[in-house]
């Protein structure tokens, strides 16, 4: 009894430890390989820092290098012979020898030892022991002719050791107070190199030492949520590159201890998880920077991290989908045998439970995979939280690999959904049924309903999964659309299989804002794991709504589309004012004709009359102011003529006063003249 | 030499970094604000394409002490982007304040918010006219057309290919996958929002599509969400009446590498893609945004009466006129000639008296004539020009219109002669009566 309540607590804290860790990480694909293919093109071969991280990169993908080995070994035997060349010039120089293999003779290699044992000697800055301690490691393992053992190795140990921090970091120089941890990856990868690099054995308490720095700096570690552990340094640094600095140093440290190191298998996962959930970077020092971790994480002596990844997590129990995992290292390559177990299987509502019994994968030795044929068969629809144990056959492996512990996954079992006795009705407020129709929720749907506010809508279906279980789920939309397309969603609930909504118009009238009218039908189904999620107009409803009273809310104002406000308008053009109609020419011409005739009358009756001058004043000064008056009069006629032709009012009128004083004057004389001689006939 | 320093500073300060602006459109430095570091790596193939034409990228996290907007009083950036969406408070000078006095000043904005946006990602997006669900932990989910998935199954991971149709806001080159013809969807992951609809300002550039809704994935649904169909707005732009762009995307992760090289298949659809067209979309989106396409600028504005050549200071009703302008698009590196048919010219008078479309030589000039309407009064010449995508043209340039002067009517009306002819006659008799009134015996 008390073995299997212990039992039962273990089985418990397990699920509490594991709960965290549900995302898939897959190792280097070929998608990594093509995209290095695109990603270092010619220009990134330009120095000898980005040639050896291109480099690099496809020798771990194994990529076929492209054809550069002529020009870049020549600038590496330039670098090497110049005498001037700084200890980063060198390290980078000789690391892209390593790879191309370039033939640097053995004098000059013997020249740049001398040198950088020097510079290892006397440097204070953490930069370039790293790169004169790296350059002297990448000779000793290009050739053993060259002699590049250093004698004081515990000095120069002790000298790196001197800038380290008490909570496992590095600083960069000595009077640099800020530490660092990419800089801790440096000095570690350093104090590495120096240890192979002794001409006598280094004392073991000092590596002692290093190696509870190295704990030290692990209990930084950061973590994601999906289980990735990282080092992270807010100044200059991206995680990527901090990481991936700290990963070399781990890896070179561990390489020449004889002792393990001690870091928990499950934080060396974690590192390998980082680097395999960034996916495929866009830029080649970050792509170098994972490659060349995942590289270091794959062959190191501390532990090698094995992935367990899962092609798909999304099975179709209509397609009949096998659970297919595939354990392997970070880069992809087949891990020793072993065997994978699935433990438990819980639907990821309820955590308590699991729906099976623990079993064993089976290995496709052809594909890789460790299959499990057939889900149970007490798998139905719905997302489960799968458990993995991974064991390795060959007890020794367990010290060389980590596999993490239980590997948690989260697998979605699809299928399709039944749908059946789908109606929708009408009914009486005292739930007699009005009208009745039957749905067809596979097909194509065109009810035609008509209700008033009294009466209920009712709509109805059942679910199941294709073991005959009640399903729930996630979207089970009912909407309403009124003509001016204000829009009611429902969310259609249900008691087991049997999904149910009654639409009581008489108390969404309001809701409804007493728009009477056709509304349209529509229903949405769907859920993650159904296969057959649909979105379907079933037809509509015509519903005949109270006048709405006069404090009753308003619909919402229909929404206008913003495009129209885009586009040319109508083009306006000014509508003139139409001149008046005038009557023809030649009518007005005829008129003026006729118009002559009076005068020609008046002319012919004066003649008639017989009319004479014999009036007209006989002595000359009379007769002078007689002619002079009616020039003047005449004058002021043509006067009149010329305003009609050209002149303007003022000019006229100026001309007119002028004209009138002499016509006053000479009018006065003359016509006085003629009264007095009238007046003198008068009194003869 | 600290003279000459002083004066090299003073003179290249102003120069520096400023909005959009005609004179000088080029050498552009935008601030990336981030939440983590990580995001520079893995959304490194967008930043490339902004880098590769020529934007000056500054990557800082978002609660960095030291970041500004400002510098004694002036821009140091020209853009923001704002790919931090879980911080709650800048660091240094930069607050919402601050954000929204950037884009009133004609800069431009990119923001990515996601699942459990903060409250100050969210406010920036309400003035911007944008409201994303106020649910923190939902998502779009869309159980018809979402992206199939090996390792996603819960329908959070959308292919949406319902974009606006705007040539100049998304390119004229149909998005299309590398190998394939057809129209590839763009991947999104995130949450959903809602454009405010008086602000007329918003553009749904990318919508979800009927049958998605706004809900947390992981717990069951009592009461309908707040957001459903296709008035969900996945991605969306403002153009600010100042011209200042911005971009808003309910979705961090649509930018990253993984869904830029993402293979494919929208659910039900047999095609499937090579590649997502998030790379071509945000691209087209981000040169949008960047004013590297859609900014008009309009010079060279001239009327005058026909057969004249200057510019008259008033004309009168009838008159026949010329009116004659220049558009040009800044298309990244030069101004292009504008080429449309739909230019508009208003005669303007508390109301348009004549308005009228503008024809074209296609190499940018853009002409017409008309008559001078019949009424006079002070008149614009008015050239309003709101295309979808493109920054607004509004130019009115005045004119008084007067009618005619008294000695400009018609004199010798035929209709009239009859009238002429009896005062004239009137006249002749009036002076032989004189004659013969004054001197017969």
């Amino acid at each position: 009894m008390a073995t299997r309540t212990l039992g039962a607590l273990v089985v418990l804290l397990l699920a509490i430890t594991i709960c965290e860790a549900a995302s898939v990480f897959h190792p280097i694909s070929d998608s990594h390989r093509s995209a290095a293919s695109e990603l270092f093109t010619q220009g990134s071969f330009d120095s000898l820092e980005k040639a050896y991280e291109a480099l690099r990169s496809f020798e771990v993908l194994g990529i076929d290098k492209p054809d550069i080995r002529g020009a870049t070994c020549k600038s590496v035997v330039e670098k090497l012979g110049s005498s001037e060349s700084a200890p980063k010039d060198l390290f980078y120089a000789l690391k892209v020898n390593s790879i191309l293999k370039c033939g640097v003779k053995k004098e000059v290699l013997e020249g740049i030892a001398s040198r950088l044992k020097a510079v290892v000697n006397g440097a204070s800055s953490l930069l370039d022991i790293y790169y004169s301690i790296g350059s002297l490691v990448l000779i000793k393992d290009q050739t053993s002719e060259v002699d590049v053992l250093l004698a004081d190795a515990d000095g120069v140990f002790r000298s790196i050791k001197s800038l380290s921090q008490s909570d496992g970091r590095w600083r960069y120089s000595s009077d640099n107070p800020q530490s660092s941890t990419y800089a801790a990856g440096l000095a570690i990868e350093a104090l590495a190199g120096v240890v192979s690099l002794a001409s006598s054995e280094i004392d073991q308490s000092m590596i002692g030492k290093l190696k509870r720095d190295v704990s030290k700096l692990f209990d930084s570690v950061e973590k994601y949520d999906d289980g990735a552990f990282y080092f992270d340094e807010k100044v200059d640094q991206s995680p990527l590159s901090t990481t991936a600095s700290v990963v070399r140093g781990l890896t070179a440290l561990a390489a020449v201890t004889s002792e393990k190191l001690k870091v928990p298998g499950e934080k060396i996962l974690g590192l390998a998880k980082f680097f395999l959930g960034i996916g495929i970077p866009g830029n080649n020092k970050d792509f170098f920077n994972q490659i060349d971790s995942l590289a270091s994480l794959e062959s190191n002596k501390v532990s090698v991290p094995l992935i367990l990844s899962l092609p798909t997590t999304v099975l179709s129990l209509t397609k009949k989908d096998q659970l297919k995992v595939k354990v392997g290292t970070v880069l992809g390559s087949s891990a020793p045998p072993l065997t994978v177990k699935l433990l438990r299987a819980f639907s990821s509502g309820s955590k308590d439970a699991s729906i099976i019994a623990s079993q064993e994968l089976k290995f496709d030795k052809e594909s890789g995979y460790h299959v499990l044929d057939v889900l149970p068969k007490s798998v139905d629809v719905g997302s489960y939280i799968f458990v993995f144990e991974v064991v390795l056959h060959d007890s020794e492996d367990e010290t060389v690999y980590t596999t993490g512990g239980l590997a948690q996954v989260d697998v979605f079992v699809t299928g399709v959904i039944n749908i059946e006795n789908a109606e929708i009705s009408v009914l009486e407020s005292d739930k007699s049924v009005e009208t009745q129709k039957k749905l067809d929720l596979a097909g194509e749907n065109a009810v035609s309903l008509s209700a008033n506010h009294l009466q209920k809508l009712r709509l109805s279906f059942q679910l199941t999964t294709p073991l005959g279980h009640a399903f729930k789920p996630h979207q089970v939309f009912l909407k309403l659309t009124h003509e001016t397309k204000v829009e009611h969603i429902f969310v259609v609930g249900n008691s087991g299989k049997k999904f149910e909504k009654i639409l009581d118009f008489l108390g969404l009238v309001d809701k409804f804002y007493y728009l009477s009218g056709s509304y349209d039908l529509q229903l949405t189904v769907g859920d993650a794991v159904m296969e057959n999620s649909f979105l379907r107009a079933i037809g509509h409803i015509d519903l005949d709504l109270p006048e709405a009273p006069e404090k009753a809310t308003r619909p919402p104002s229909p929404a206008v589309n913003p495009l129209l406000k885009y586009g040319p308008k109508a083009e306006i053009s000014h509508i003139f004012r139409v001149p008046e109609k005038l009557p023809p020419n030649h009518l007005s011409l005829a008129f003026l004709g006729l118009l002559l005739l009076p005068l020609i009358g008046f002319l012919v009756g004066l003649l008639r009359l017989g009319v004479n001058l014999k009036n007209f004043p006989t002595s000359a000064v009379p007769a002078t102011f007689g002619i002079l008056f009616h020039v003047g009069i005449a004058a002021v006629l043509l006067l009149y003529v010329l305003f009609w032709l050209k002149l303007d009012l003022f000019t006229t009128l100026k001309w007119l006063g002028l004209l009138g004083v002499f016509l006053l004057f000479v009018g006065h004389r003359i016509l006085s003249h003629l009264a007095s001689t009238s007046s003198k006939l008068k009194s003869a | 030499m600290l003279k000459l320093l002083l004066a090299f500073l003073t003179l290249t300060l102003p120069f520096l970094a400023h909005s959009f602006s005609p004179d000088h459109p080029t050498d552009r430095r935008v601030l990336v604000l981030l939440d983590d570091l990580a995001v520079k790596s893995s959304h490194s193939l967008f930043f490339k394409t902004l880098q590769s034409r020529g934007f000056d990228l500054d990557f800082k996290l978002a609660d960095d002490p030291k970041i500004g907007l400002q510098r004694y009083g002036q821009y140091t950036y020209d853009a923001l982007i704002l790919f931090s969406p879980t911080v709650d408070r800048f660091g240094g000078s930069i607050d919402l304040a601050a954000i929204l006095d950037f884009v009133d000043t004609g800069h431009d904005l990119i923001i990515a918010a996601d699942t459990n946006a903060s409250d100050l990602i969210r406010q920036i997006s309400v003035e911007c006219g944008v409201d994303f669900d106020e649910d923190p932990s939902a998502m779009v989910i869309d159980h018809t057309s979402y992206a199939v998935s090996d390792s996603e199954g819960d329908h959070t991971l959308i292919a949406s290919d319902d974009f606006i149709s705007s040539d100049v806001i998304l390119g004229s080159k149909k998005i299309e996958a590398s190998s394939i013809l057809d129209n590839a969807p763009v991947l999104f992951k995130g949450i959903g929002h809602t454009i405010n609809s008086e602000n007329s300002l918003v553009l749904k550039v990318l919508s979800a599509s009927p049958s998605a809704y706004s809900a947390n994935p992981n717990s069951k649904l009592s009461s309908p969400p707040s957001l459903t169909g296709s008035s969900i707005s996945l991605v969306s732009v403002v153009q600010a009446r100042n011209n200042a762009r911005v971009l808003i995307s309910g979705s961090l992760s649509m930018f990253s590498d993984r869904f830029f090289r993402s293979k494919v298949q929208k659910a039900g659809s047999p095609d499937k893609h090579e590649k997502s067209a998030n790379e071509q979309f945000l691209t087209e989106l981000s040169k949008w945004v960047f004013h590297e396409r859609g900014h008009l600028k309009a010079v060279n504005v001239r009327h005058h009466k026909v057969g004249e050549a200057d510019e008259p200071a008033i004309y009168r009703i009838n008159d026949d006129v010329e009116y004659s302008i220049e558009i040009y698009e800044w298309h990244g590196k030069s101004w292009e000639p504008y080429v449309a048919d739909d230019v508009q010219v208003q005669f303007y008078m508390m109301s348009p008296y004549v308005l009228k479309t503008l024809s074209t030589d296609k190499k940018g000039n853009y002409f017409t004539a008309f008559k001078v309407p019949d009424v006079y009064g002070v008149f614009q010449f008015k050239v309003e020009y709101h295309r979808l995508g493109y920054t607004s043209v509004a130019l009115s340039k005045q004119i008084p219109v007067r009618p005619f002067r008294h000695n400009e009517y018609e004199r010798f009306i035929p209709a009239a002669y009859p009238y002429y002819g009896a005062a004239f006659t009137m006249m002749t008799g009036f002076f032989v009566f004189t004659v013969v009134h004054l001197y017969n015996k």
